[in-house]
């Protein structure tokens, strides 16, 4: 095994070009997985000193770049991350715990994708783009089509990700994360990452993305947009509960049953648009 | 141990290790080459927090640090939880209210606890109970139910000055 | 040094842990911290199959890795077999594997990393053979048998064994046939508990060195050094003489350190390659290869007069006990025992079986079987309160048992602090306001209450206290401290009994050579019959000290006393005084010899009356004295998902006398968590024989986010006679209760009765959403 340390987004692509090279970005996966003797890459290639990588940055549209490497803690706590973009900051404030929120990336979460991680649904319900970097150039994929399967991404060998790209959210949206899992700081049972706008009663931005309930986060867009518009009552968000339960694929495993997810992942995607209502009229 | 050779700053020292392995993680390192034995290996996955050290101030896991990875960074480990040049036999502040409280008890997740103490005492305000259980939601802790660890902690941070 | 407030040291002070310092220093020594000059390094090579017949091995591979010391199989060890109750585990698998995870080889090399890599090259040739999984299928007609040679094995007990049932036991008094004719109310259920793990922070290890004559000693993480040599000379016949067995600081023990893991191995490896040798398990080895709590299946009926007077119960339980023996025949009897709780049920009849399976072995684990019973028999109180309309807590209070009442089986209990626990539980939850409490919206939340009983056991215990020439004292009783702090009491009881401030008093470390044989700490036993020892050493040292002074002040012994500060004087004359320092000078120097007193004593009130009791297959001829608790707890349901929280308890538990009311709460409080945990997160899942999730990634316990703040420990001290100062236990009872109070809370927040732990979010829904009213 190698290990190098690049301090450019250029080398580390171009280490990355070698049978078995692996990014390591936090750890917090890799090497777990490195101490279980699960993995064992060719060569390691750190991207702590890739500079680049670690800012947030908020353009002047509201967009917002987080860097690959940028910890959970840090984005946690990200004051550029405004209205409906405080999904992603409501998410990482509920991974795992400090110390590890001081070493997990965005980037090392999203590339391991999980499907029980806090960031994927998040950044689906934030209309969120990766851009991805490798030997032939750059290239953004939307948060909908990188996530693909159990463990599966749009990354093609050699490929990193640079950074997540948050559009702006529109003024006096909110984004709320709400996670169900067996205890503190664990992966979720279930989760719900949704943005929500209203106006007078009527839905103006409508975005719910239900997290370890398949090989990938759930949303249907297309139910999201009959419902804008009208109202969020009970039977509005029935038919959304329904047809995202329709896409669900979850399986049993040691933190739930399939059956259970079915069914509670509903319960909590209705009682996080309630309270999302909530707080939207009390910030009124 | 075969690999490359790296220096490690840790409490303070500059400590050169001839050669360290990819794989090496600074948890090992700290134990077997620096006999610093104070972080201990509960799980070697991240999830227990006996290893925990701070890395340039912040509380991380040693278990899934490479050691190769930590050069130039300031570790700071239980063992230096006392600033260097103080008395033999010196407490810092949370290491006497943990002691006091009654919340060491087999002492194995201690260190890691006080490491994460430590990271939230550098607050200045004190803390509320529920932010040091937050706090301290990484490090397990078997027999004591946390509740008097908690408390010496919340204490700590009020007598601070 | 920055001074500890040490300022009160004597019994009933929280004087801080002995230590403390050591243990916040980060310098206290745990196994993985030792090194010995020229150590090796062990691994375990393990049997991926859950029950097969070994064909053969292959070492080659392993033997030529360069850095490899010695590999050895089961063919390298002797023929011997050790097991608390029933002798059934050799040292490593031999002939044959019988759970998944088995050691089947060892390798010793240089360095860790090269012993795991051989540890993998290791071939082992295997038939397979059919497998029973669970109890259901070791029992079918057509299982295969675990144990061939199980009817002639050594057993401590009469054991009623047979196929695969290790052992089977039954308790009953009255006639329980007869009386469910004169019961108005009668409840009946199946309850079902999963396999917890102890997870101790630290991952279980040993060390073990020989010297020039071929003489081993061991160090190793334990609860007891003598069940250490014990397990480890009878697994590998050698003699008791030939080895000694020590201690370093111990990671915690829940019960999962007191019999033995990889020590037989190192102790081997050591004698074959002549030098140090070191072997610590990785977390899921240990979570594999360990032992957990029995996972119980528990029929319970019980039946009460209208007036809530209780009649009659009969409970049969079945345990998995796994692949080996173990404590499993103690935990199924014990279990038995507690089964009536602390009332007078006339008409009792509780029996069990207890079937190997090709699993992990079951076995000790805080609560020893009680926890499980229970959370059947103290649901089933609830389920009779709410079809009788009476209050749970005065339903309790109506049927404890009454002094001069003896336990279930007819076991003499000499004090009884249930009427108090209750009603001092009752006052500070203020049960009065109602079970059904405020909550937040989309929230539920009520009181739910469990009353327990458990012993502080049982079997042989010693002290030595010796007077040094300073006179300062050492104490040495051969208990292994393992992080619940008996050092630290046993040395307050020391130097309260010898009038000394505490640090005046060194305490030994365990050492088979040269402590007085302790049978381990287990069973909430060491501050109880320790205790009683050290009480009883001092004193006989007190005894030879106002000798001493009555030769030279020439007076009547009856005249002297003790005075604080270490100093015997003539009572009513304060000037007539010598130090301890004069009196031992005297001793070591000039008349009589060093002061050393000693007392060793086996507990021996029999746990069964013949003439009250049918017992068949019982392994406890003697349990030990009682201690009684009730605990309240307050559990919030979330409405959306069913994930039930605790917000509040209040524990109030008997224990006699608290000699450091500090540690008496420390053991409640993480009696309390760890219960919950059992009640509501943890669960060791199994694929068939094999544990699905031995990772602390998929296996949860509480973090300090899930375990509430607000953990009230009341202490109730119903002085037990015969106890060191009246103490008696607190290490396991904290968590007896638990799951029941849980399971009872949750039960008035519902509606639905739930009998099958852990209460996850998916049970407590679908019972949310069964709704109805309880019962
Ligand atoms: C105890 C514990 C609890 C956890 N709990 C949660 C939780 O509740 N929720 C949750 O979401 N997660 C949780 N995690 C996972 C955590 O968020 C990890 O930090 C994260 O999954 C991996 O991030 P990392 O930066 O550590 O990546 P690494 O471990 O360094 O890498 C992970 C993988 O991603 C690849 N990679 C890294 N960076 C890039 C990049 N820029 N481009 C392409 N590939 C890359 C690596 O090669 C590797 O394959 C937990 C982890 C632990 C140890
Ligand atoms: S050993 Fe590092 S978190 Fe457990
Ligand atoms: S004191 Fe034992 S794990 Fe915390």
């Amino acid at each position: 095994m190698e290990f190098v340390r690049p301090d450019s987004i250029e080398a580390a692509v171009a280490a990355l070009q070698a049978d078995g090279a692996a990014c390591l970005a936090g750890g917090a996966t890799l090497v777990a997985m490195m101490n279980a003797d699960l993995v064992a890459p060719d060569r390691l290639v750190s991207l702590r000193d890739v500079a680049a990588l670690r800012d947030a940055i908020r353009r002047p549209d509201g967009t917002v770049v987080i860097g690959a490497m940028r910890r959970h803690r840090e984005t946690a706590e990200e004051t550029d991350l405004r209205d409906g973009q405080r999904v992603l900051s409501e998410a990482a404030a509920q991974i795992a715990n400090p110390p590890v929120r001081n070493m997990g990336t965005i980037g090392g979460s999203c590339a391991f994708a999980d499907p029980a991680a806090d960031y994927p649904p998040a950044l689906l319900a934030a209309d969120a783009r990766f851009a991805l970097i490798g030997a032939v150039g750059r290239r953004t994929v939307p948060a909908g089509d990188f996530f693909l399967d159990w463990y599966e991404t749009a990354l093609e060998p050699g490929e990193l990700i640079e950074a997540v790209i948050l559009p702006p959210a529109p003024a006096g949206t909110v984004g709320s994360y709400t996670k169900l899992a067996r205890v503190a700081g664990d992966f979720a049972i279930a989760s719900v990452a949704l943005v929500l706008g209203m106006d007078g009663g009527a839905c103006t931005h409508l975005a719910v993305a239900v997290g370890a309930c398949g090989p990938a986060p759930v949303r249907r867009r297309d139910v999201e947009a009959e419902l804008i518009g009208g109202g969020l009552g009970d039977a509005e968000i029935r038919r959304l509960t329904d047809a995202l339960a329709e896409a669900f694929d979850p399986v049993d495993d040691v933190r739930a049953s399939a059956d259970y997810r079915r069914r509670v992942a509903p319960r909590m995607v209705r009682q996080a648009l309630v309270e999302a209502q909530q707080r939207l009229s009390e910030t009124l | 141990m075969t690999g490359e050779p790296v220096t490690l700053r840790v409490n303070g020292a500059e400590r050169p290790v001839a050669a360290v392995a990819p794989w090496t993680t600074l948890l090992t390192v700290l134990r077997d080459e620096f006999g610093l034995t104070g972080a201990k290996r509960g799980c070697n996955q991240g999830v227990c927090g006996a290893c925990t050290v701070t890395i340039d101030g912040e509380p991380v896991r040693s278990c899934l640090s490479l050691a190769l990875n930590c050069a130039d960074r300031d570790i700071v480990t239980v063992e230096g939880l006392v600033p260097a040049g103080a008395p033999a036999g010196a407490l810092a502040p949370v290491q006497q209210a943990l002691a006091e409280g009654n919340a060491v008890q087999c002492g194995f997740c201690t260190p890691g606890i006080l490491i994460s103490a430590h990271a939230l005492l550098r607050r200045n305000a004190p803390l509320t109970v529920d932010e040091v259980r937050a706090g301290l939601s990484g490090n397990l802790c078997r027999c004591s139910g946390y509740k008097k660890i908690v408390e010496a902690v919340a204490r700590a941070s009020e007598a601070r000055p | 040094m920055t001074p500890l407030d040490t300022s009160a040291t004597g019994v009933g002070a929280s004087l801080p842990r002995l230590d403390a310092r050591e243990k916040v220093t980060g310098r206290a020594q745990y196994i993985a911290d030792m090194v010995r000059p020229g150590m090796l390094h062990a691994a375990v090579h393990a049997s991926p199959h859950a029950h097969a017949r070994i064909l053969g091995y292959d070492t080659a591979e392993a033997q030529a890795v360069p850095g490899v010391a010695c590999v050895l199989t089961g063919d390298d060890f002797p023929d011997g077999r050790m097991g608390a109750f029933i002798k059934d585990e050799p040292a490593i698998a031999k002939g044959k594997v019988r759970y998944p995870g088995e050691p089947v080889a060892v390798v010793a090399a240089e360095d860790e990393e090269t012993a795991r890599r051989a540890a993998a090259l290791i071939r082992v040739d295997y038939e397979d053979l059919p497998v029973a999984a669970t109890p259901e299928e070791a029992v079918a007609p057509d299982a295969p048998l675990i144990h061939e040679g199980l009817a002639d094995y050594f057993k401590v007990f009469p054991a009623i064994c047979g196929g695969n049932v290790a052992s089977e036991t039954e308790l009953s008094e009255g006639d329980v046939d007869a009386a469910w004719a004169d019961c108005d109310v009668i409840v009946e259920g199946d309850f079902e508990t999963p396999a917890q793990a102890h997870l101790s922070i630290e991952p279980v290890g040993a060390l073990a060195e020989v010297d020039a004559e071929g003489r081993v000693t061991l160090w190793s993480a334990n609860q007891s050094v003598f069940r250490v040599q014990a397990n480890v000379c009878e697994a590998l016949q050698l003699p008791m003489s030939k080895l000694r067995c020590l201690t370093p600081k111990v990671g915690a023990g829940f019960g999962n350190k007191m019999e033995p893991h990889v020590q037989p191995l190192v102790v081997q490896l050591a004698l074959r390659t002549g030098r140090p040798v070191k072997l610590i398990l990785n977390r899921t080895e240990d979570f594999e290869t360990v032992r957990a709590r029995h996972p119980f299946k528990i029929r319970c009926k019980t039946g009460a007069k209208k007036d809530g007077t209780l009649v009659a119960r009969e409970l049969t339980a079945v345990l998995d006990c796994g692949a080996y023996g173990d404590d499993s025949p103690g935990v199924l009897g014990y279990s038995l025992l507690m089964s009536r709780g602390p009332y007078r049920i006339p008409h009792c009849r509780a029996s069990g079986k207890l079937v190997y399976t090709n699993r992990m072995r079951f076995g000790a684990f805080r609560g020893f079987g009680n926890p499980q019973v229970t959370f059947a028999t103290e649901s089933q109180i609830d389920e009779i309160a709410g079809r009788l309309g009476m209050d749970p807590l005065d339903l309790r209070l109506k049927n404890r048992m009454q002094p001069g009442d003896r336990w279930f089986g007819g076991g003499d209990v000499a004090s009884n602090g249930l009427a108090e626990c209750i009603e001092k539980a009752r006052e500070a939850s203020d049960w009065a306001r109602g079970r059904a409490l405020p909550a937040p919206p989309g929230k539920r939340r009520a009181l739910g209450v469990a009353a327990c009983a458990h012993i502080s056991g049982l079997l042989a215990t010693g002290a030595i206290v010796r007077l040094l020439e300073d006179g300062s004292v050492v104490l040495n009783t051969g208990a292994v401290d393992i992080g619940q702090g008996s050092d630290t009491v046993l040395t307050q009881m020391c130097a309260s009994a010898l009038k000394v401030p505490a640090d005046r008093v060194a305490t030994a470390s365990p050492d088979t050579d040269g402590s007085p044989y302790n049978w381990g700490t287990t069973a909430s036993r060491v501050t109880y019959t320790t205790g009683r020892s050290v009480v009883a050493a001092a004193d006989k040292v007190a005894e030879q000290i106002k000798r001493h002074a009555s030769e030279i002040f020439e007076c009547a012994v009856e005249d002297l006393e003790l005075r604080d500060g270490g100093r015997v004087g003539i009572k009513g004359v304060p000037d007539k005084e010598l130090s301890f320092f004069e009196v031992s000078g005297r001793a070591h120097w000039a008349a009589g010899g060093p002061i050393v007193g000693t007392d060793t004593w086996v507990y021996n009130q029999p746990s069964v009356d013949p003439k009250r009791a049918i017992a068949r297959g019982l392994p406890f001829p003697q349990i030990g004295v009682y201690s009684f608790g009730c605990m309240i707890a307050a559990v919030e349901i979330d409405e959306t998902t069913g994930k039930a929280d605790v917000v509040e308890v209040w524990s109030a538990m008997d224990v006699g006398k608290a000699i450091n009311p500090g540690s008496v709460e420390g053991q409640i409080e993480g009696g309390f968590v760890q219960g919950m945990g059992f009640a509501l997160t943890e669960e060791m899942v199994f694929d068939g024989p094999r544990l699905a999730n031995p990772s602390m990634m998929d296996y949860k316990a509480p973090t300090s986010l899930d375990a509430p703040f607000d953990i009230h420990s009341i202490i109730v001290e119903a002085a037990e006679p015969g106890g060191p100062f009246g103490a008696k236990g607190i290490g396991e009872i904290g968590l007896v209760p638990v799951p029941a109070a849980i399971a009872n809370a949750v039960a008035a927040a519902i509606g639905t009765r739930l009998r099958r732990l852990p209460l996850t979010p998916e049970r407590v829904l679908d019972g949310m959403l069964e709704g109805g009213d309880e019962d």
